[in-house]
């Protein structure tokens, strides 16, 4: 998982495939990749509604449809953890499912849950800080991917939450608080620490 | 074989090899997935054991609605699978005593879904790192009709299936 330390990006439905907006045709395809996205989207509502209505078939469709997603929330806060926080993840969200009054709503909720149940996870299984990093792979170093998890796993669960809701899912300070049950000051001063430890310790 | 019975949310494991699992490279085995689905059903339980032999094999006689299924389930009898469309399954069944019910669902390896309007069966199996053996578990039992909601009970019959699944496969 690699976290865009640029600024956020505009928040992607599930499956959705982010694509370069230059020139018409590549346009095309961002209106197409769009709409793609959107159609999942309401699919998803959808398998919600049907199965708030009791057919288990749609449960298990819904289930295919929102394990990518949790996934794409947890494995960056929960890291070794990420099958416990998304099986978790999804037993809240399937427990409650009949209680959510809007299932338009369901992927602000779903999400909600997810970054909670992450964090939750990954303050269970805390486990002791690894050791100074090695050095700094080349690009294209397949060793990158693992190197990143590695600093990942350096900052505190609070810490990649604010970093996942804010740089990959592309939510505000405002919302990103609303959702972490926190005020937006200590979005802020959490997402300026874990920026800062994450550039301190990639750079070395 | 050991056995645990347990109500959602299933007991946290070391994660299983992945070559069959259900949601492949999506991060949540068959097994998990089950403890997922009965969470939503109010009255599912969940039966879950270690069986020692070999997942393909496992799954074999799991899968097998024709045959093997009707084997260890023990209200599934005469079981005729009418459709088949990718991983979607329409089969036919009459229980021991006569009731016929026409289930609907999904199986690919590892995993099993299906319901009828009075039925609901969900089986999991994932193969266990090293070759030491197949975790298996299953869920389901009679529904109020038409409802996600299994009428109290189950764990008793979910307990026999697993006991013939083992015996099957010894």
């Amino acid at each position: 998982m690699i976290v865009a330390m640029t600024g956020p990006v505009p928040h992607r439905p599930p499956d959705a495939v982010a694509r370069p907006a230059a020139g018409p045709r590549a346009e095309g395809r961002t209106v197409g990749a769009s709409a793609t996205a959107d159609a999942r989207r309401e699919r998803g509502v959808a398998l919600a509604r049907a199965a708030r209505g009791g057919d288990t078939i749609a449960m298990n469709d819904l289930l295919d449809h929102l394990i990518p997603y949790v996934s794409a929330i947890c494995a960056p806060i929960a890291l070794s953890s990420r099958q416990d926080a998304v099986q978790e993840t999804l037993v809240v969200v399937f427990r409650k499912l009949r209680g959510l009054q809007e299932p338009a709503a369901l992927y602000g909720w779903v999400r909600a849950i997810a970054a909670r149940e992450a964090v939750r996870v990954a303050r269970r299984d805390a486990r002791d800080i690894p050791a100074e990093p090695a050095d700094l792979p080349a690009p294209g170093d397949p060793q990158l991917a693992a190197d990143i998890d590695d600093v990942l796993a350096r900052l505190s669960p609070e810490h990649r939450a604010v970093l996942v809701l804010r740089d990959v899912e592309g939510l505000d300070e405002q919302e990103a608080a609303a959702l972490l049950g926190v005020p937006e000051g200590t979005v802020k001063s959490r997402l300026h620490r874990a920026r800062a430890g994450f550039r301190r310790m990639w750079t070395g | 074989m050991t056995y645990d019975e347990t109500g959602p949310p299933g007991p946290q494991r070391p994660e299983a090899a992945s070559e069959a699992s259900a949601t492949p490279d999506t991060g949540l085995d068959a097994v998990r997935r089950l403890h997922v689905m009965a969470a939503g059903i109010p009255g599912a339980r969940v039966v879950e054991g270690v069986l020692d032999a070999e997942f393909a094999d496992v799954w074999a006689v799991m899968s097998d609605l024709e045959g093997g299924f009707g084997e260890f389930q023990p209200d599934m009898r005469n079981v005729r699978v009418t459709a088949r469309d990718g991983d979607r399954v329409t089969a036919h069944a009459r229980s021991r005593y006569g009731m016929r019910a026409r289930l609907d669902g999904v199986v690919r390896p590892g995993w099993c879904w299906l319901q009828s309007r009075f039925v609901i069966i969900g089986m999991a199996a994932e193969p266990l790192p090293d070759g030491a053996g197949t975790r298996v578990a299953l869920t389901g039992g009679l529904r109020i009709p038409g409802r996600a909601l299994i009428v109290p009970g189950a764990g008793r019959e979910l307990r026999r299936s697993l006991d013939r699944l083992t015996r099957r496969m010894d």
